[in-house]
């Protein structure tokens, strides 16, 4: 029983509804509660990489800074005895408490986020989606070609600079390759719509009509799915709980 | 709602959202950075970057439903590519994609010029503002900070959204890629 393994349309309802519940509690304990409860979950229920979920939390924990001083020097006056006074500002318990319930809810979003992303495969999302959210077929599959999109655009980036550096651009640094992107969203878009006509052209050649169709990948719901989801919501009450 | 597409404009839209979802994740890296230093605020004048394919999709396939199934689309993308912000991005698509596709609701479908697109720059702007108010706990902020956030955010869906959307859009017809999709169309009827 792991998250990876979770039916991906259950896991985003579960994880969404976590963070809109956490969207009304203003407390820090919550938060707190309900970052501390999704990393133990991260760590007893899923296999994720642990340098990666780092590399994806340093991001927000500059935001959760931003956060906490935005909401200490423009927050509501608040009545309350005064703690500290911080650029001229007297800062009380409350202005305190709000920033810092801010501040980890920013963490706690993300806890959750990664809980989720980390563990889900698009491919098995969209599938799931289409399977069990009842989405369009004609969606979902264009919701593919996307995805297998990025190669193509990749490449054809790399043709649009050869063609510039045949042209005389020097493309030398880095710096080169960044300060000729805007001159090259036009060509590359103009690119990427042709394409699509191409691709559209030969779904429907091979017979593609969106209508609903037969998977070689079936995503079930087992029971699995609500015990996780169970305890995702469990985590939750126990972490409002903490907060009263 | 799909019945009347088009395969290749159902394509379209989802290159589109590939293509945009890249740069709303580039946008994302470069708001994070600022927002530690400047607190949310950061984000505020560089929002309309996060509505601009659904004006331009709506601007070249007009048809219901082209503004908010791009942003979603968008969205979503963002979050398979790696948006650490996870889930909740696909919520805020869905919000943002309401609004753009409120203010082409309005005129019916009928109208494409640049205010209805500004407008639409602004309808995003509002919604996805109602979703960071309540997210975001701005109730927490003084009510002059709150507006001049707000101010920033409709400005910036008007401008780099509305206007930065058409821009784009009639550069590209320019290249002739769009011959074939209803812009094309209008623009010979009309001229």
């Amino acid at each position: 029983m792991t998250f990876h393994e979770m039916n991906p349309t259950i896991k985003f309802l579960t994880v969404t509804l976590l963070m809109f519940g956490l969207a009304f509690m203003y407390n820090p304990w919550t938060p707190l509660a309900v970052f501390i409860g999704t990393l133990i979950l991260q760590i007893l229920f899923s296999n994720v990489n642990w340098k990666r979920w780092g590399l994806f939390m340093i991001p927000f924990l500059f935001t959760a800074l931003g956060t906490l001083w935005t909401t200490l020097v423009f927050g509501k006056e608040a009545g309350g005895e005064v703690m500290f006074t911080l650029f001229g500002k007297d800062l009380t318990v409350e202005n305190v408490m709000l920033a810092s319930t801010l501040s980890l809810r920013v963490l706690a979003f993300t806890a959750l986020s990664l809980l989720f992303t980390l563990t889900t495969d698009p491919k098995r999302f969209v599938y799931s989606l289409m399977q069990q959210g009842k989405l369009s077929p004609k969606i979902a599959y264009s919701v593919f070609v996307g995805f297998r999109f990025f190669p193509i655009l990749k490449r054809e980036l790399m043709q649009l600079y050869e063609t510039h550096a045949l042209r005389g651009v020097p493309l030398e640094s880095r710096l080169d390759y960044i300060r000729h992107v805007p001159s090259l969203i036009i060509p590359l878009l103009a690119g990427s719509i042709r394409q699509a006509e191409r691709i559209a052209f030969s779904m429907e050649a091979r017979g593609f009509t969106g209508e609903p169709r037969a998977t070689y990948e079936v995503v079930a719901i087992t029971r699995y799915d609500f015990l996780l989801a169970s305890i995702l919501i469990v985590l939750f009450g126990v972490s409002v709980w903490i907060g009263i | 709602m799909l019945k009347s597409w088009k395969l290749k404009e159902i394509v379209l839209l989802a290159i589109l959202s590939v293509v945009f979802a890249v740069v709303y994740l580039a946008f994302v890296h470069v708001g994070n950075l600022w927002a530690g230093l400047i607190g949310p605020i950061a984000y505020e004048w560089i929002f309309g970057i996060w509505f601009i394919v659904s004006i331009i999709a709506a601007y070249i396939i007009r048809r219901p439903g082209a503004a908010f199934l791009s942003e979603v689309l968008a969205a979503t993308i963002e979050m398979m590519i790696g948006n650490a912000i996870g889930p909740r991005i696909i919520l805020v698509g869905i919000i943002q994609g309401l609004g753009a596709e409120a203010a082409f609701a309005v005129t019916g479908y009928k109208r494409y010029d640049l205010w209805v697109l500004m407008l639409a720059g602004f309808g995003a702007a509002a919604t996805s503002f109602a979703y960071t108010y309540v997210m975001g706990g701005l109730v927490a902020l003084s009510p002059t900070y709150v507006a001049t956030m707000f101010a920033l955010r409709a400005t910036s869906g008007m401008l780099i959204a509305g206007l930065g959307g058409k821009i784009l859009s009639d550069l590209l017809l320019r290249t002739g890629a769009l011959e074939g999709y209803s812009l094309a169309r209008k623009g010979r009827v009309h001229g």
